[in-house]
């Protein structure tokens, strides 16, 4: 395991460093964007990001932030890290000839998976956890402050989105063989869920919902996940996570 | 994308074969296909304690894909294994704790130093196991601190080997374990696995050199078209490596006359190619049948006359004719 979890050091310091550096950057562009946000609604190009900077206008510092670190900038970045790190995780062996040396050692398939499959999923959510955690911080640096604890678990639902979205990457990574193709599909369908989610009248077919400043903002108001929008990504974890073992257990070096 | 079909046993409990000797390994009905294609027939074995048996056979023949399922990497269709008295059941990773296996086809982590890696593939076999393995490393000369991908194929094959012999196990499964080695550290390979043999352990081996197996295997067995073609003691394999003799000519001698006047010296064909005569004799001695072929001046003058060791191909000819090959 900690063999295992070392691999993930260098990319996880990288998105951590990365997620951390958009965010101070937008927090200390609230100032800014306060003054602005009229212009700002006149300039956005469609009904949808109009809508947004609305939300945003009334939803004052809390909705900038979850806006900007959850819904832009974790979504972005975590997708992308989502996929980076299950893409690979079977696929990459098989690509690389290493399969049969992976799974010749005396541990059980099951374990080998898992012990791959919680070390990915540490390295995606930890950066949103730490990151969040820092948010206070930079906020007294434009004078204003917002709750930690709800923006926690903000950073909860979050997690679980893209924890999600690499099972789903993790399950395909164990039948397919080329993670290039994978990783390419994903992100195919990933934008393709984000371009759904700005057409107002498809929006609410989009994944995207389940992450959007409105569901932020539901959890910061009222102090606690939203069931609705967070059991299913715990389920559809779970599935993935099952299909994931199963098809690894049958797998051929 | 391959997968295994459903096949094996899903249970987790792990029964014993009974009275069965430590290291024995015994196979009962392995049956394993890929879609359409059969890649082991029904197959039985017993393979007893302390001796290195090699497994024999062109490409494709069943090798690697019985080695396999010796030690639970690809699931068996059906059949029953068991390795040092343990059944395979469920991945296999009972059977893994006792044996090691170096794969025939592999790669290695380029970006990981060769120590790292050698400590990587010997994981959970304990520090002794972690030592020798180094140890072994030490005795072939290979440079653990340099990164695996400034190795040759030779050399990541030398890794391989350090980290199968490493571990004290009772089974040792090796595919194609000198493949890409030169004659010299080839030698060295062998002769650290009769060593290994003599402290009791098994060794399966596979190989496609017949001299390499030769020389140090006990037993052979010869496998095609994932079928058991024959089980013998390397002591036979070798009394029918000399009844055998492979003639060439120019090519395009026409080979009828050669052919009919050894039939009556009492050696038959049992192979044919461009200018080529493979001829198994019936008795040890290959002299009359030499001595009436080269005392005729009208039949064709050989260009090469070849006895005593033949190729694996001659040996399959000789065993099932040349359908076999």
């Amino acid at each position: 395991m900690e063999r295992t979890l070392r691999a993930y050091v260098l990319p996880t310091i990288a998105y951590v460093v990365l997620l951390e550096t958009m965010l101070v950057a937008a927090l200390l562009y609230w100032p800014n964007f306060e003054e602005n946000v009229g212009a700002l609604k006149a300039m956005a190009p469609i009904d949808m990001l109009k809508d947004m900077v609305d939300t945003l206008a009334q939803g004052g510092i809390e909705a900038y932030v979850v806006g900007q670190h959850f819904f832009k900038g974790c979504n972005t970045l975590g997708t992308a890290a989502a996929v980076l790190f299950a893409a690979g995780a079977v696929a990459g062996e098989v690509h690389r000839g290493t399969l049969e040396v992976w799974l010749a050692r005396p541990f059980t398939r099951r374990r080998l998976l898992l012990e791959r499959w919680i070390a990915g999923a540490l390295a995606l959510s930890l950066p949103i956890f730490l990151t969040t955690w820092t948010t206070p911080f930079w906020l007294g640096f434009v004078d204003t402050e917002v709750a930690l604890a709800p923006l926690m678990l903000c950073a909860v639902q979050q997690a679980m989105f893209l924890v999600a979205l690499y099972s789903l990457t993790f399950f395909l990574s164990t039948v397919f063989d080329n993670p290039m193709g994978i990783a390419l599909t994903v992100l195919f369908l990933t934008t393709l869920e984000f371009a759904i989610y700005l057409v107002k009248v498809v929006t609410h077919w989009s994944v995207y919902r389940l992450t959007d400043i409105e569901v932020y903002m539901k959890i910061m108001k009222r102090g606690e996940l939203e069931p609705a929008k967070f059991w299913p990504l715990v389920a559809a974890t779970g599935v993935f996570l099952v299909a994931s073992l199963v098809s690894f257990s049958r797998r051929v070096p | 994308m391959t997968t295994n079909t459903a096949g094996g046993s899903g249970a987790t409990a792990h029964a014993m074969a009974p009275a069965m000797a430590p290291g024995s390994i015994r196979v009962r009905g392995l049956s394993r296909s890929f879609g359409a294609t059969l890649a082991l027939a029904p197959i039985d074995l017993d393979i007893e304690p302390g001796a290195i048996t090699g497994l024999l056979g062109p490409n494709g023949s069943g090798k690697s894909t019985l080695m396999r399922c010796l030690i639970g990497l690809v699931r068996r269709d059906a059949g029953e294994v068991w390795v040092d008295g343990l059944a395979l059941e469920g991945d296999g990773c009972s059977i893994r704790e006792r044996c090691t296996f170096a794969p025939g086809e592999f790669s290695l982590y380029g970006h990981m130093r060769a120590e790292a890696q050698l400590d990587w593939l010997v994981a959970g076999r304990g520090t002794e196991a972690r030592e020798r393995a180094r140890q072994l490393a030490g005795e072939l000369e290979l440079p653990l601190r340099q990164r695996l991908r400034s190795y040759s194929h030779g050399m990541k094959r030398q890794l391989l080997f350090c980290a199968a012999l490493g571990p004290r196990v009772p089974v040792r499964v090796l595919d194609e374990i000198s493949e890409g080695l030169d004659p010299a550290k080839r030698g060295v390979v062998l002769e650290l696995l009769r060593q290994e043999v003599r402290s009791g352990t098994t060794i399966l081996l596979s190989s496609h050199h017949l001299g390499e197996v030769q020389r140090v295997c006990d037993r052979m067995i010869f496998m095609s078209g994932g079928k058991k073609l024959s089980d013998e003691s390397a002591d036979q394999v070798r009394a029918r490596a000399r009844r055998l003799i492979r003639l060439r000519f120019e090519a395009g001698t026409d080979l009828a006359r050669v052919e009919a006047l050894a039939a009556e010296r009492g050696a038959s064909a049992r192979g044919r190619g461009e200018g080529e005569l493979l001829l198994h004799l019936e008795a040890e001695d290959p002299r009359p049948a030499l001595a009436a072929l080269f005392g005729d001046a009208s039949l064709p003058r050989p260009l090469r006359v070849e006895y005593g060791e033949p190729s694996l191909e001659d040996l399959y000819r000789d065993l099932y004719g040349e359908e076999a090959c």
